[in-house]
């Protein structure tokens, strides 16, 4: 404690290191919340119960951090969608242009990085990266740039996607071990996917793995030509998940271009609407599960990989869960990519049935048609970015799902479409907070949110029996994660906007919301 | 669902059509478009007059090679290329014009005018502009169903509430088809349509008004003078009452031919 308070008042002069462990990073987060989900697995369970559910009641402010740059280009209102990093009691936090680094016992702003907006969309970003004393930030148009824990110094920055060609950069990078992977997004103009791993000393490019396959690679039948495969799409814009023991890095890739407009990509189109699980060292293939062959929906399979330990059919296996944009929850083995459970959590009436992959078979009469197409789904699909959460203590995968319809039309009727090529349109929309028994994919206990809109909110759960998330009138609430029942809310000035997190500081347990352009830390006082 | 859910939609649907004849639904495409321009980080919007002089220009000299619309022919898709993405004002794509690219087969244009470069290059810009900035899509023509079919589904599912003569006259004039489509799919997407609540507090109050907000937590409603209440909702008994309820049970139902067909009956209200 004494150590902590020490080094929270030497951050000022520049003398502690802020140096993060990199056992950490391999360990449930306690004190640590090292990186966008915690810790490699994905699952935003905390082993925390200093907070639970027979003193939820006590739970209150601790502090809150605004940030106050005022609305931001092309986007109405400051959303912060990052997961602050925790490490030696010091929040790292971003949006897109901007990092600060805050207190965590007292919410009091430490230093500020600002980016000067020279391009990309400013839609989101989901927060930094860490290795040892150094931050990883993505700005909007495609720069990677490292900063100093201590001070927000910038290091060095790298260019890594073109703005002008329509990429953009949100992701928070992951760090493993002597690897800063970097993900990028950008759908508007037919540019192909890729995802890259840099040097955490220097920023030199280590590996690339692209999408799409190059001619005469395994995939590259599933494209009808050269032009459709190099602008094809397949964006890498959220982090993905690691299992150490395994070494595969696994990652969700987004859909395919052109958007809606399929006609000039007939196929499958490999690697995009994927999870593969790479080799991050090398950044070679080991498998791939295709999520939406051809998707002609915008719905990317970005969602995050969840690893956890479980038993299917009586026997203990490692698996991966994943609740898809497109409506299906998906387990796989993730030791070999095979599927074992295929099930929708949300209308999925644009799938005609399972392939022998267990990869849904798109119906092409739920593809957009000029005339339009009624889909039993929302347009933005059945969950989105928001984080979702795996207890390994209840056995259930919990996701903010989506429930509604929309229609979907083909405007680009072209031989050679371009960009979006169609539109989408949500008629009807429902949020609903749904607990899934990952063997079944039953749904053990669905909180529908009442009223019109739509939450956005991550999912955390932890030890103390507790589920956190929030609905779209801008409440913070906690859910007993076994049966549903909501047992604390509290209402923020805005609906809760990325992932919360939880980190045990000097014996208190914080949770911490973005909500909006303000960050909330919450705690049981004594 | 009794009488009085019926009256309501009735109530309703009369208020959502009398509504809408004010309500500016869509935003004018102008601004649509710069609202995109400036979510996508893309420049001043092309000049459209030097790039209708340029698709001239473009047709009778580029188009055998680059296609009618500039992506691709037996030349390269121009709007896609990253040269002219990385173009402002035509001081990339002009050098290349007027001194061709002779080891790829493009001869040279050397007599086009500084102006002829600036038209072309801004109708390659209008051309990218079109792809990218999808905020300035337009759906194409929706109306393809049978209006005879049409008008048999509506018998079936829609009469109870509706008449094509009485709330329902004239919507196929006042209406665009790709809103009159979202319209009876569900009206809530383009237009607010209050959902109706009954309360009836601990001391026995009973009160009627249209639901301001509602969470888990938290009832608002506003009687029909105007007066915003609120209770927290475990407090309080109430019923909400969807006008919509009608159209939320039909949309699982409906067929892509069904909607089709109803929509073409619908736009024939003239």
């Amino acid at each position: 404690m004494r150590t902590a308070a020490l080094c929270i008042a030497l951050i000022s002069s520049l003398v502690c290191a802020q140096t993060l462990d990199p056992a950490k990073l391999s360990q449930p987060p306690t004190d640590t919340w090292p990186t966008y989900n915690g810790d490699y697995s994905g699952r935003r369970f905390s082993p925390l119960k200093d907070i639970r559910l027979d003193n939820i009641r006590e739970l209150s402010l601790a502090w809150m951090y605004r940030v106050k740059t005022g609305p931001q280009r092309g986007v109405s209102n400051v959303q912060i969608k990052s997961t602050p990093l925790e490490v030696n009691g010091v929040l790292y936090l971003t949006i897109p242009d901007h990092v600060w680094a805050v207190d965590a016992h007292s919410g009091t702003e430490l230093w500020h990085y600002e980016w000067k907006d020279q391009g990309g969309h400013l839609i989101g970003n989901r927060g930094v990266g860490m290795y040892g004393d150094w931050l990883y930030f993505l700005a909007p148009d495609g720069w990677l740039i490292s900063l100093n824990a201590a001070d927000g110094a910038e290091r060095w920055r790298v260019h890594v996607a073109d703005a002008k060609l329509q990429y953009f950069t949100t992701m928070a990078p992951l760090v493993i071990r002597d690897h800063v992977v970097i993900g990028v997004g950008g759908d508007a103009m037919d540019v192909p996917g890729f995802l890259e791993s840099r040097d955490p000393k220097t920023g030199a490019l280590q590996w690339r793995w692209n999408t799409e396959p190059q001619a005469g690679e395994p995939g590259a039948e599933t494209w009808p030509d050269a032009a459709a495969r190099e602008h094809g799409g397949g964006m890498t814009w959220l982090p993905g998940t690691y299992d150490a023991e395994l070494n595969l890095l696994y990652w969700g890739t987004g859909n395919p271009n052109p958007v809606f407009a399929g006609q000039s990509r007939k196929g499958a189109n490999l690697w995009t609407c994927s999870i593969v699980a790479l080799n991050p060292d090398n950044g070679k293939l080991a498998w791939y599960f295709q999520a939406s062959p051809h998707d002609t929906h915008d719905w990317d399979d970005v969602e995050t990989p969840v690893l956890f330990d479980g038993m299917v059919d009586g026997r203990p296996r490692k698996v991966m869960a994943q609740a898809a944009r497109n409506g299906f929850l998906f387990l796989l083995d993730r030791t070999n990519g095979k599927n074992i459970l295929s099930v929708p959590y949300s209308g999925a009436d644009w799938a005609d049935g399972l392939d022998v992959n267990g990869q849904p078979i798109p119906n092409p009469k739920k593809a957009p048609q000029r005339d339009g197409t009624l889909v039993n789904i929302p347009e933005q699909g059945g969950t989105n970015w928001y984080p979702p959460s795996f207890d390994p203590d209840t056995g259930m995968f919990y996701v903010n799902a989506q429930k509604g319809f929309s229609l979907f039309y083909l405007i680009d009727e072209s031989a050679n479409p371009e960009g979006y090529g169609g539109s989408g349109l949500t008629l009807w929309w429902q949020s609903a907070l749904e607990a899934i028994d990952y063997r079944t994919g039953k749904i053990c206990w669905s909180h529908t949110f009442p009223g019109t809109g739509r939450s956005e909110s991550g999912v955390l759960s932890t030890a103390g029996g507790l589920l956190f998330s929030g609905d779209q009138h801008g409440n913070l609430i906690a859910f007993n994660a076994k049966t549903g029942a909501l047992v604390w809310h509290f209402h923020l000035t805005a609906p809760v906007s990325n992932g919360p997190m939880t980190v045990e500081l000097g014996g208190t347990q914080y949770l911490i919301v973005g909500a909006g352009d303000t960050l909330y830390a919450f705690a049981v006082r004594r | 669902m009794g009488g009085r859910t019926i009256a309501l939609h009735l109530l309703c649907a009369v208020s959502v059509f009398a509504q809408a004849s004010q309500t500016p639904r869509s935003t004018p495409l102008d601004e649509r478009l710069q609202r995109g321009r400036e979510f996508l980080g893309l420049g001043a919007p092309p000049d459209a007059g030097a790039a209708a002089a340029g698709q001239k220009i473009f047709s009778a000299n580029c188009a055998f090679c680059h296609g009618a619309t500039a992506n691709g022919g037996e030349g390269p898709n121009l709007v896609r290329s990253s040269l002219v993405l990385h173009d402002e004002k035509g001081e990339l794509i002009g050098p290349v014009i007027q001194n061709g690219r002779p080891d790829k087969g493009m001869p040279a244009f050397s007599n086009f005018t500084s102006e002829q470069l600036h038209d072309l290059a801004e109708f390659l810009h209008q051309r990218v502009y079109e792809a990218v900035n999808r905020w300035g899509y337009q759906v194409g023509n929706i109306v393809t169903g049978s209006t005879s079919a049409g008008q048999s589904f509506f018998s079936q599912h829609c009469t109870s509430c509706h008449s094509p003569s009485g709330d329902l006259a004239h919507v196929g004039s006042k209406y665009q088809a790709t809103d009159l489509q979202a319209l009876f799919l569900f009206p809530r997407t383009l237009l607010p349509v209050p959902v109706h609540v009954s309360i009836r507090t601990p001391e026995g109050h009973e009160i009627d008004g249209t639901l301001v907000s509602q969470d888990d937590f938290t009832i608002v409603i506003k009687d029909k003078l105007g007066r915003m209440f609120s209770w927290q909702t475990e407090k309080i008994q109430f019923e909400t009452h969807d006008p919509l309820a009608g159209h939320l049970d039909l949309l699982p139902r409906y067929t892509d031919a069904d909607m089709h067909n109803v929509l073409a009956y619908l736009v024939t209200l003239k």
